[in-house]
C-alpha cells in the first residue's frame, strides 16, 4: 500500500508539474498584453518597457517559466494585476466558499441518487424505474443556467424560503447546492441502477437468498457492497470537476468560489490568477483521483494494492 | 465522505445581513480601491466617497474648485489653496497640503506603474509651500490643466508605510471603509449619519433584479436589459429613477481596411442604421442620439454637427458610387463583446446594413478576445462606448496619429494631418475659450471624416426598492447619490423628531 502510495504521489506531481508549464506557455499565447492591463491604453512607450522590465516580460519565455516555477516552490504565485494583491491571498478567499457548494452538492446528489438509484434497480421495469429515469433524464437534460433561476423563482421569490442569492446565511447554500447537484444525481442514480442491476445477477446474490436471507439483507450486505466501486470511481471524477468550480452555478447565485473568480480573470486577462486557479483545479483532481484510488481499497477488499500474493 | 460533506456545509455558516444597512447591488466586484491604480468603473465610483479632490466638474463638466481653489501664476505654473472642505481622515486627521504632494509624486512616481502617469505628463514638479498651499510646475502650457487634478488624495503617512489601500481605503471622503464582509462584499459607512451600506456584487442581470423584489438588495444601477428595466418600472414598491447620459456609443471603423477607407462606405454605413428607432423600440428612449463624442451639454461640445440621418436611399447611391451593388454586394465583418445587450444591437443593425444591401458577417467573443482584436486593429467594423469621459484631451487619445495603438487609442487607425495640427493647437492655446474653439473644430473635421459613426448616449438610471429614498442618479453613472440615499423608517424618525422639537 505504502509503494501504491508513494507511485501514485510521484505520479501526480508530474501530473502537476506538466500543467503548470502547460497552462503557464498556453497563457502566453492569448492575444492581451498584462502591461496594457495594469497602464491603460494611455501609457507612454517608456513607461510600458519600465514595467516590462520590472515584471521580466522581456525575458525569454523559458525563464519567465523558471522564475514562476521557482516561485510556486515557495508557494509564491505572484501578484493580481488588477487587484495588486498576491494570488495565494485571493485563493485562500475563495476556497472555502468552493469546498462548502462542492460537498453540499455531492451531499445533495447523493441523498437524491441512492433511493433513486437503488429504487430503479429493485423494481426494474416498474413504473418506479421508469419514473426514477425519467426524472435522471430530466436531471442531465436541465442546464444550470436555467434550473438556478427557475428555482430562485420558485423558492425565494413565490415561497419565500431561501435567500436569492449570496453566501450570508446557511438558507444560501441550499438552491446552489440543488442546482449543482441535480445533474450530478441524476448521472449518479443512473449509475447506481446499472451498477445494482448487474450484481443483482450475480450468482452470490442468488446464492444469499437462495439461503433465505431477506431482501433488505441481500441488498445492502451483499449486492449494494460490490456495486459501489463504479460509483466510488464515479464520485471521485465529479468531486473533482466540483472543486474544479462550477462557474455556472456560482455565477447565478453569485456564489464567491474559485469558479467566478477564474472567469472574471480570463476576461480581465489577470495572469497570475488565472494560472493560480488552473493550478488549484488540477491539483484538486490529481488529489481527489488520488484519494478515489486509495477508495478503492477500501471498499472492495479484493483490492489490495502493493500487496504480494 | 457524507458526513464530512454535512458537517463542512455547517460548519461554513454566517450570519445574516443586519437591517439597518442598505444594499447596493453592484454587477462586478471592485477590483483595486488604491486610487492611484484603480481601472475600474466601480472602484473609481467607490472611491470618489472615500476621498476627496482638489478639483472637482460641474454639470457642464467645467472643473470647479473641489478641496482647493486655484490661480494661473504663469502659463507653467499653479497655485492650489486648500479650502474650508478639507475633511478628516478615520484617524481624526486633517488633510493637508503633505497629502497632496505625496499623493501625486506617488503617482508620477515611474516605479509605482499608476496609469494616471500619462494624463499628467505635463507635471514637472509638485512643491509644497505650506499646510494650506501647493504649487504645481508644468513643463507645457494646458488650460485644461486644474480638470486633470480630480484625482482622490491620500494620507502621507500611510502612503510612506505603503498602506493596502487596494482592499482598505483610508480617505477624507464623505464615507468611509469598515470591512469586506467576503469577497465582493463591501461593507462602508457614511460619516454624517452613520448610516450602514453594503455594496453586493450580483453579477446576473436577472438575479440582481428578483434580489430587488425580494427586498434582499435595496437599490441597483444601470447593467440591465431594456425588458428587465420595463419589468421594473411596473412593480410595486419599486421606484426607477433616470437621468441623461455622458457615455458614447459609437460603430468604430478601421480605416486601415482597404473596403471602410473609403468615405463614400462609411458614409453609407452611417446613413442605413436607424438610431431613433433603435432608441425608441429597444432601447425604450432610454438614449439620445449623438453627433460627436461630448454630449450638448459639455462646455466643449458641439451643437450644430449636421446629423447622420437615416436614409437608406443615400446610402444606396453612396455604395453604388464606391462600386458595390447587387453583383457586387459590400461584405464586412462586425466585431462585438459577448454581451448579450451588445449582441442584440449589433444584430439590429446588421439587418438594418442589409436592407441597403450591406451583408454583414457578425463575431462575438469574450471581452479580452474583444478588445485585444480591436487594439490590435484585427477588425473592420466594430461597436463600444467611452465611459466616463470628461475632459477634450480625449480627440487627441483617440485621433491623433500619434495615439495609434499601442501608444493611445487611436483604433481605427485615424489620420489627417488637419485633425492633427489642430490637436497641437489646441494643446499650445493659452485660454479655455480659445481651446473650445479648437476642439470644436477638431469635433467638426472628425464628423466629416467619419472615423465613427456617433450612436448614442445612454441613459442613467437608477431603481430603489421601498426601504429607500432620494437617491440622485448622475449623468456620468457615479455613486454620488448615495450621499442622499436613506432608509425610509430613518426619515420617517426623523421627521418624528423634528415634529417633537416644534
Amino acid at each position: 500500500m505504502i509503494d501504491f502510495l508513494i507511485s501514485r504521489l510521484l505520479s501526480a506531481l508530474l501530473v502537476i508539474a506538466g500543467v503548470v508549464c502547460l497552462v503557464f506557455l498556453l497563457i502566453h499565447l492569448i492575444p492581451g498584453d498584462p502591461v496594457d492591463v495594469m497602464l491603460g491604453e494611455s501609457a507612454r512607450l517608456a513607461d510600458r518597457e519600465v514595467l516590462r522590465h520590472a515584471m521580466g516580460l522581456d525575458q525569454s519565455v523559458l525563464s519567465q517559466l523558471t522564475r514562476y516555477l521557482t516561485g510556486l516552490l515557495q508557494l509564491d504565485l505572484g501578484d493580481s494585476l488588477y487587484a495588486k494583491q498576491p494570488v495565494v491571498g485571493l485563493l485562500a478567499e475563495r476556497i472555502p466558499a468552493t469546498l462548502q457548494l462542492a460537498f453540499a452538492a455531492l451531499l445533495c446528489a447523493f441523498v437524491i441518487a441512492l433511493p433513486l438509484g437503488i429504487v430503479a434497480a429493485v423494481k426494474r421495469g416498474t413504473i418506479w424505474d421508469w419514473g426514477a429515469m425519467s426524472f435522471s433524464t430530466l436531471g442531465i437534460s436541465i442546464p444550470n443556467f436555467w434550473l438556478g433561476p427557475m428555482l430562485i423563482l420558485l423558492f425565494s421569490l413565490w415561497l419565500g424560503w431561501t435567500p436569492v442569492s449570496g453566501r450570508e446565511s446557511n438558507a444560501s447554500l441550499v438552491l446552489p447546492a440543488i442546482t449543482l447537484g441535480t445533474g450530478f444525481a441524476a448521472i449518479l442514480a443512473r449509475m447506481i441502477r446499472s451498477s445494482l442491476l448487474e450484481v443483482l445477477g450475480e450468482d452470490y446474490v442468488r446464492t444469499a437468498r437462495a439461503k433465505g436471507l431477506d431482501e433488505p439483507h441481500v441488498l445492502w450486505r451483499h449486492a449494494m457492497r460490490n456495486a459501489w466501486l463504479p460509483v466510488v470511481t464515479l464520485i471521485g471524477l465529479q468531486l473533482g470537476s466540483l472543486l474544479g468550480g462550477a462557474v455556472v452555478t456560482e455565477v447565478v447565485f453569485d456564489w464567491p468560489g474559485i469558479g467566478s473568480l477564474m472567469i472574471d480573470s480570463i476576461q480581465r486577462r489577470d495572469y497570475p490568477v488565472v494560472q493560480g486557479c488552473v493550478l488549484f483545479v488540477s491539483l484538486t483532481y490529481v488529489l481527489v483521483n488520488t484519494v478515489t484510488d486509495i477508495a478503492y481499497g477500501l471498499v472492495d477488499p479484493r483490492i489490495r494494492y502493493g500487496s504480494r500474493p | 465522505m457524507i458526513a464530512a460533506s454535512l458537517l463542512f456545509t455547517l460548519s461554513c455558516s454566517h450570519q445574516d445581513t443586519p437591517e439597518e444597512r442598505i444594499r447596493f447591488g453592484v454587477g462586478a466586484p471592485p477590483l483595486n480601491l488604491d486610487p492611484r491604480y484603480t481601472s475600474d468603473a466601480l472602484s473609481t465610483r467607490l472611491n470618489r466617497l472615500f476621498y476627496q479632490r482638489l478639483v472637482e466638474t460641474d454639470s457642464n463638466s467645467m472643473p470647479v474648485p473641489g478641496l482647493a481653489n486655484w490661480s494661473q501664476l504663469s502659463p507653467l505654473h499653479y497655485r492650489f489653496k486648500l479650502n474650508s472642505t478639507a475633511g478628516k481622515y478615520p484617524d481624526g486627521r486633517v488633510l493637508d497640503t503633505n497629502d497632496v504632494v505625496k499623493t501625486y509624486r506617488s503617482i508620477l512616481d515611474v516605479t509605482r506603474t499608476s496609469p494616471y502617469q500619462a494624463a499628467l505628463a505635463m507635471i514637472d514638479e509638485v512643491k509644497f509651500i505650506d499646510s494650506e498651499t501647493v504649487d504645481f510646475l508644468l513643463n507645457r502650457a494646458d488650460p485644461l490643466f486644474p480638470a486633470y487634478l480630480e484625482l482622490n488624495i491620500l494620507p502621507a503617512e500611510h502612503i510612506d508605510n505603503d498602506h493596502p489601500f487596494s482592499t482598505q481605503p483610508f480617505g477624507s471622503g464623505k464615507f468611509k471603509f469598515l470591512r469586506w464582509a467576503e469577497a465582493g462584499h463591501l461593507v462602508i459607512q457614511r460619516r454624517n449619519d452613520g448610516q450602514l451600506f453594503e455594496i453586493v456584487e450580483v453579477k446576473n442581470p436577472l438575479v440582481r433584479t428578483l434580489k430587488l423584489l425580494r427586498g434582499e438588495i435595496d437599490i441597483l444601477q444601470n447593467y440591465l436589459s431594456p425588458e428587465l428595466l420595463e419589468y421594473l418600472r411596473y412593480q410595486k414598491d419599486i421606484e426607477l429613477l433616470q437621468n441623461s447620459g455622458s457615455n458614447f456609443s459609437y460603430l468604430g471603423f478601421n480605416l486601415q481596411d482597404p473596403q471602410m477607407a473609403d468615405l463614400r462606405v462609411r458614409q453609407a454605413v452611417a446613413h442605413a442604421i436607424d438610431r431613433q428607432s433603435i432608441i425608441d423600440k429597444v432601447m425604450r428612449g432610454a438614449a439620445r442620439k449623438a453627433e460627436t463624442i461630448f454630449p450638448p451639454e459639455h462646455w466643449a461640445g458641439h451643437n450644430e454637427l449636421t446629423p447622420y440621418d437615416f436614409d437608406p436611399e443615400k446610402s444606396r447611391r453612396l455604395l453604388l458610387e464606391a462600386g458595390y451593388g447587387p453583383n457586387n454586394p459590400l461584405t464586412l465583418v462586425y466585431k462585438t463583446s459577448s454581451d448579450p445587450f451588445r449582441i442584440r444591437l449589433a444584430t439590429i443593425i446588421q439587418d438594418q446594413l442589409s436592407q441597403v444591401g450591406i451583408q454583414v458577417d457578425l463575431t462575438s467573443y469574450d471581452w479580452g478576445t474583444f478588445f485585444g482584436d480591436i487594439k490590435a486593429g484585427n477588425f473592420q467594423i466594430y461597436s463600444l462606448s467611452w465611459v466616463g469621459i470628461r475632459t477634450p484631451d480625449i480627440f487627441r487619445y483617440v485621433f491623433s496619429s500619434d495615439s495609434l495603438p499601442p501608444a493611445g487609442a487611436n483604433r481605427g487607425r485615424y489620420t489627417n494631418p488637419v485633425v492633427d495640427a489642430l490637436l497641437k493647437k489646441a494643446e499650445q492655446a493659452e485660454t479655455l475659450e480659445a481651446q473650445t474653439r479648437i476642439y470644436q473644430e477638431v469635433a467638426a473635421q472628425i464628423h466629416k471624416d467619419l472615423p465613427y459613426v456617433p450612436l448614442w448616449f445612454e441613459d442613467q438610471y437608477a431603481v430603489q426598492g421601498s426601504r429607500v429614498t432620494g437617491y440622485r442618479v448622475s449623468p456620468n453613472g457615479n455613486y454620488d447619490g448615495l450621499n442622499h440615499l436613506i432608509l425610509k423608517k430613518s426619515r420617517e424618525f426623523s421627521h418624528a423628531q423634528a415634529a417633537s422639537a416644534h
